[in-house]
């Protein structure tokens, strides 16, 4: 099957005071038709590097992609000029921002911040443009958009802005759209609609979303297929219901116990123990072994191969290896009644 | 809006009514007299001398008197040129000095911008490196050394512009670069750091993410909100700059109000130095409340919250 989007081998790169930090380090993901992928990870795992990556919006420098591919529709965007990269982003693959609060220019009318993309890509007149950026306003569900077409953002609370930059970023029907962390600045009531909205709109419009995240609950929510990363790696991929329920890498087993869960008898918080690690000076073998509680000698010194656990999910961990001892998974990941 | 208006309108003749009676306190504060040889004088001959000059009164009745005829816009007779309106002679100098202001800040304002923009774009960069350098010397060099530099090359080596005077736009040059030399590095600091901080938030990676082009990104979202502090600094150095422009209307010989207001405050020329303070204050009032209007009009954000019916 053809995948729309193929990345393969992707190394990035910040050049910063002196140091070589290799924020994402040799990874592989396919996209298809859409689907909803999410990729999930904490803070410094290279997850919104890779969704720049994508856009071609790496700050250069300090940033360089070194090698890899990125394949959209069989051409390698990694290749691109900015000029051409131009033409595909807004157009082809957009984003939604983490902050609404701050992804909307405050000075500009918010028709004119939808518009601007229509008369760019499709080159509507200015009059075709503003009907359309309220047909959009109507499908994000802003109720009376004759009359906010014309409003400026602060004239609009964070749920209702988020909903414009929906809006900006479906404008011209992109065939892949990047969100960042589209809920993580809402309030949680705020955050449900937001999810609605998005699988609503996806439904309509059949874009395939890459939806990067650390908040799993969110990714239980949209996404069907997960890329768990750690460390600039993807250290596990599955679908949903094989990282939720039969997860292989003990940091997916990390992140589901970390859940805070309704039901728990008790009231503690169960986290990660350690940092994660400093990719200007990456570890040779598992990034992920010094915080690891069974890592074994061979975790330190030798990155583990991807082991094939079904169709669809793999995950590199020694673990999996036929020479490892047999580990079950702790008995806090329990996944209740969420998805 | 209208209200808004309006209810500034009422605070600037608060302020300008503070600022009147406050000069007119001050005055009262003075040492000395207006007359020059009062040593000399009997007391008689000072009695007499006061007497002529209403300086006999009690304060208040004198504070009274001042007030009364400034609201029918008579700001009393310079003691120094025989009692000749003071009016008169504001309107004759004043013209000359704040022309000489606007002109120096426009030409100080749109180059500065220019340069700060040039130089937050390309921030880090060796033209950026370049412009920071030279505008920090253009901030440290005073104005006087500047002209004198100026008239040096310009007018005693190869005699483009007259050394001084002021008829006609040759002879405005020299005067206007030298005081807007100064505008333009402070204003095009103060443009750099607002766009380098601009193009650092999140709306501009809206923008780029768009797929806009690199222009339009900077035109179209950078440009204008980096503009926005830009004006509230521009009005009260407008009115620095058209205050403050005395020695520059000395190194060129330029009839502005400057040497004027020296010479007042030298021999106690009481109506003088108030005529001229509070022209002063009223320049200044005037000014910043036209940049909070401009303010409105490029942020949106005040002028909605200032124009709410309520």
């Amino acid at each position: 099957m053809d995948h729309l989007m193929k990345i393969t081998d992707l190394n990035v790169v910040f050049h910063i005071f002196g140091a070589d930090v290799h924020a994402v380090r040799g990874i592989d993901l396919e996209l298809n038709k859409g689907e909803t992928l999410a990729i999930v990870g904490e803070s410094g795992s290279g997850k919104s590097v890779t969704s720049k990556s994508i856009m071609g919006l790496i700050p250069n420098p300090p940033g360089e992609i070194t090698s890899g591919e990125i394949l959209f529709e069989g051409k390698d965007l990694v290749q691109y000029s900015q000029k051409q990269m131009q033409k595909i982003r807004g157009k082809d693959i957009s984003m939604i921002f983490q902050d609404p609060m701050t992804a909307l220019n405050p000075t500009m009318k918010i028709g004119k911040q939808i518009m601007e993309g229509l008369i760019k890509h499709q080159g509507l007149s200015k009059h075709d443009a503003k009907e359309r950026a309220i047909e959009l306003l109507q499908l994000v569900g802003i109720p009376n958009p004759e009359k906010r077409v014309d409003e400026y953002p602060h004239q609009f609370s964070g749920g209702m802005r988020q909903r414009v930059v929906i809006a900006i970023a479906l404008a011209c029907n992109p065939k892949i759209l990047i969100a960042d962390e589209p809920t993580t600045a809402l309030d949680v009531t705020i955050q449900a609609q937001i999810l609605d909205l998005m699988r609503d709109l996806q439904e309509k419009t059949g874009t395939a979303i890459i939806l990067i995240t650390h908040d799993l609950g969110v990714v239980a929510n949209l996404a069907k297929r997960v890329a768990v990363m750690y460390g600039g790696k993807i250290v596990e991929t599955g679908t949903l219901d094989e990282i939720f329920y039969n997860p292989k890498h003990p940091y997916t087993w990390g992140l589901l116990s970390s859940m805070p869960k309704l039901h728990a008898k008790t009231d503690k918080l169960l986290a990660i123990p350690g940092t994660p690690p400093d990719l200007s000076h990456p570890p040779k073998g598992c990034p992920f072994a010094a915080r690891c509680p069974y890592a074994m000698k061979v975790c330190i010194d030798h990155m583990p191969e991807y082991t094939e656990l079904s169709k669809t999910q793999k995950a590199a961990c020694w673990l999996l290896d036929e020479r490892a001892p047999k580990v079950d998974p702790p008995s806090t990941i329990g996944v209740g009644g969420e998805a | 809006m209208g209200r808004y208006i309006l209810k500034r309108i009422g605070y600037m003749i608060v302020t300008f009514y503070v600022v009147v009676t406050l000069t007119f306190l001050s005055m009262k504060m003075l040492p000395g007299t207006p007359f020059k040889f009062a040593n000399r004088l009997s007391p008689e001959q000072l009695n007499q001398l006061k007497h002529y000059y209403g300086l006999d009164q009690p304060v208040p009745v004198q504070y009274l008197q001042y007030m009364w005829n400034f609201i029918h816009g008579d700001l009393g007779g310079s003691f120094q040129y025989g009692m000749q309106p003071v009016t008169e002679f504001l309107m004759q100098r004043f013209p000359v000095s704040m022309q000489l202001g606007i002109e120096s800040m426009i030409f100080g304002t749109i180059l500065g911008i220019l340069l700060g923009i040039i130089s937050g774009i390309y921030r880090g960069r060796f033209l950026d490196w370049g412009m920071v350098t030279l505008t920090v010397v253009f901030i440290s060099i005073p104005s006087f050394i500047f002209a004198a530099i100026l008239q040096y090359f310009f007018s005693v080596q190869i005699r483009i512009f007259p050394v001084i005077g002021w008829s006609g736009p040759m002879t405005h040059v020299l005067p206007v670069i030298s005081i807007g030399v100064g505008v333009m590095a402070s204003i095009a600091r103060f443009m750099r750091t607002e766009m380098v901080e601009v193009l650092n938030q999140d709306y501009i990676v809206t923008a780029q993410a768009k797929g806009l082009s690199t222009s339009a990104v900077i035109y179209k979202h950078a440009i204008r909100n980096a503009m926005i502090p830009i004006v509230t600094v521009i009005g009260p150095m407008t009115a620095a700059v058209v205050t403050g422009s005395l020695v520059i209307e000395n190194i060129f010989a330029i009839p502005g109000i400057g040497s004027q207001f020296i010479d007042a405050i030298v021999t106690n020329d009481y109506p003088m130095i108030m005529g001229t303070t509070e022209l002063y204050a009223a320049l200044f009032i005037v000014t910043i409340f036209i940049v909070d209007i401009l303010y409105g009009v490029i942020d949106p954000r005040i002028r909605v919250s200032g124009g709410k019916p309520s």
